[in-house]
């Protein structure tokens, strides 16, 4: 479970001066379900995932993950979340498995315990292959693959993903998608951020479109659909992003 | 902080930097070639030089010889030398390097040796000015030159019957009263401490640089960021990789810095006979003692800078700048009349150049040296402060 309440990030920028990159933003993504954060590029989606992942500091709000506050245990917040992105890359002089196995020890894993899961994820993933090779000399799809990997070593309860198919091939695309829905079957909270509007309808069960750094209107596809009298996603969002007040208007509360 | 996370990124560490090729030429690569290169390259040259004028000889023309055939017999003795017979344009061929030196004998000089006995005989010798050649077979020709005159000199006095120390009332002696290794210590003291500083701080640079910069720049930081190692554990442990990188470049510097050395000292010994070298290991252990607090202040100051850059590229324009910092105290030994004090010894850098050549001269200052290794590591510790402050600062991880 995440519960986000008020989550506020404001840069300071010389030339621009003060930016507030997420602006009063709240919502709760629970277990089992796919919450969807859609945006265009700037909107405060990147900024609002690396606060959960407590990579950056809220300014002000707060945001619960699996029960642990990301300002106040922000330690706890990172053994219960997988944080996968385009931006975290792979050691490229490490292999498949001393990447795996390095963020395994860090999660406080080793010996007996560790080799076990990483064989089940290798076996599983399909990675026993290229285990041995270097990351910077595998393909894009099995890069994906070590990052999958990486992000549920430790088996966590939340998975947080940036812009997770950002400029990968449809077929590498569709193995992120394929393992982002095995998350929701196993149970695992889940929440993604996109652009694209496809990717949005396909996944999620809760989408909440997000612009200058406000959360606009949130719903599932159907719930949307319904209030705005529009079966396009895309002509959805493009009206709640035009006519923001309206949006608030009617956005009622956080339906899930 | 749990120190089993310093200890899990350290070693991850390592296996990245022994398979970053940079990292092994700057930290390994470049500290055991250094010096051979360096030394033995040099020493190499000026024997092949110095044998390569002895087995050629040198070209030397001799102008009006039938003047003095007792000298010019004396210069044909000389193996350096190859005499030619006179011509004009000799100043153009020595301009041409073709005639290394000429020799011009006023006319009837051995003549009026004996019938003018109170006039002074003037020979003009004519040269390259610096030149490494024409100044060999100078000092060849005044030596013959000088053979020559303490000859007529003496028979000169034998005609008078007085003994030739009539002319030598009195000489001195040099001898030297210490030892050979504070002869070499002395001659090293002013060199090396600026070698051993500078590669404290290139052995560090390049690690320093992939850890922190080159990792934005891979993209893997923000994987890092979310794993559940803390910010301090993180720089800690890195931190202890890149002064490993360091230690080792110094260790290794220095120790192929003693191989070489008396290495260079046997050939040398071939050319320059009675070459004493001798390097106290004692010295080079204290000297690596007191580098040491310095290979912390470099590594972490070097981590807390790196991390601001964005990319390698950016790191490097940042860290260059450092180098002349580095460079200039480092080179104080160089400095004659600075002397080790007090208050020298709280300037960084420059109090372990002055104190690394008192090391090397045989002089164990231990209050100074005891002073200059606390507060080095004072410094060190206020820019380990500094660079976990950096890892701290959003803006410093996620500039855009």
């Amino acid at each position: 479970m995440i519960e986000a309440l008020e989550l506020c990030k404001v840069f300071r920028d010389k030339k621009r001066g003060e930016i507030r990159a997420v602006d009063g933003v709240s919502f709760r993504c629970l277990p089992g379900k796919i919450y969807g954060l859609l945006g265009a590029n700037g909107a405060g989606k990147t900024t609002t995932l690396r606060m959960l992942a407590t990579i950056l500091k809220p300014s002000s709000g707060t945001a619960k993950v699996a029960g642990s506050d990301v300002a106040t245990e922000p330690d706890e917040v990172r053994r219960k979340v997988g944080f996968l992105s385009t931006a975290t890359a792979l050691y490229g002089r490490l292999t498949a498995q001393e990447m795996v196995e390095y963020f395994g020890r860090l999660h406080g894993m080793n010996g007996g315990e560790l080799r076990r899961r990483i064989d089940e994820i290798f076996g599983w993933l399909d990675m026993n292959e290229f285990r041995d090779r270097r990351c910077d000399k595998l393909s894009t799809g099995m890069k994906q693959k070590v990052s999958i990997a990486r992000t549920l070593v430790h088996d966590p309860p939340v998975m947080i993903f940036d812009e997770p198919t950002l400029g990968l091939d449809v077929m590498t695309a569709r193995i992120i998608n394929a393992f982002i829905r095995e998350c929701r079957d196993q149970g695992k909270t889940v929440i993604f951020s996109t652009h694209v509007m496809s990717e949005a309808e396909k996944l999620c069960d809760t989408i909440g479109i997000i612009h200058n750094g406000k959360l606009l209107a949130e719903g599932t596809l159907a719930q949307l659909r319904q209030r705005y009298a529009m079966i396009d996603l895309e002509d959805i969002f493009v009206q709640v992003v035009e006519k923001p007040a309206a949006a608030l208007a009617d956005a009622p509360g956080r339906t899930m | 902080m749990k120190p089993a996370n310093i200890g899990i990124v350290y070693r991850k560490e390592l296996t990245d930097t022994l398979r970053d090729r940079r990292t092994l030429i700057s930290s390994i690569l470049v500290p055991i070639l250094l010096f051979p290169v360096l030394i033995l390259g040099v020493a190499g040259l000026a024997i092949f030089v110095v044998q390569k004028t002895r087995t050629e000889g040198s070209r030397v023309m001799l102008l009006g010889a039938e003047h003095a055939p007792q000298l010019a017999a004396r210069l044909e003795r000389e193996k350096t030398l190859r005499l030619t017979p006179p011509a004009a344009g000799y100043a153009a061929q020595i301009d041409a390097k073709s005639l290394r030196a000429a020799l011009e004998i006023p006319p009837q000089m051995e003549a009026r040796l004996r019938s003018n006995p109170e006039e002074t005989q003037t020979a003009t010798i004519y040269w390259y000015e610096g030149e490494l050649r024409s100044q060999t077979a100078v000092r060849t020709i005044e030596r013959a030159v000088a053979d020559y005159r303490e000859e007529v000199l003496a028979a000169r006095l034998a005609e008078r019957n007085l003994p030739a120390e009539v002319l030598k009332p009195f000489v001195a002696e040099r001898k030297n009263v210490v030892s050979a290794e504070r002869v070499t210590g002395n001659i090293l003291g002013l060199l090396l401490p600026y070698f051993f500083i500078t590669l404290a701080l290139t052995g560090a640079m390049y690690p320093a640089m992939d850890l922190t910069a080159g990792e934005k720049e891979r993209g893997t930081m923000e994987t890092i960021l979310a794993s559940p190692v803390s910010r301090a554990e993180l720089v800690l442990g890195k931190f202890l990789l890149v002064l490993t990188a360091s230690l080792v470049t110094t260790a290794l510097s220095i120790a192929s810095f003693g191989v070489t050395i008396l290495g260079g000292a046997e050939l040398l010994r071939g050319v320059t006979p009675g070459l004493v070298v001798a390097v106290s290991t004692k010295a080079a252990a204290a000297v690596f003692f007191i580098l040491l607090p310095l290979a912390i202040l470099f590594s972490a100051a070097l981590l807390a800078i790196a991390v601001m850059a964005r990319s390698y590229r950016e790191a490097q324009t940042y860290l260059t700048p450092l180098m002349f910092v580095v460079i200039l105290p480092a080179m104080a030994a160089f400095l004659p009349g600075v002397e080790l004090n007090a208050r020298l010894a709280l300037i960084p850098i420059l109090n372990v150049s002055l104190v690394s050549r008192e090391i090397f001269t045989g002089q164990y200052p231990w209050g100074l040296i005891a002073l200059i290794f606390g507060s080095t590591l004072v410094y060190a510790a206020a820019a380990i402060g500094m660079a976990i402050r950096q890892f701290q600062r959003e803006e410093v991880l996620f500039r855009t």
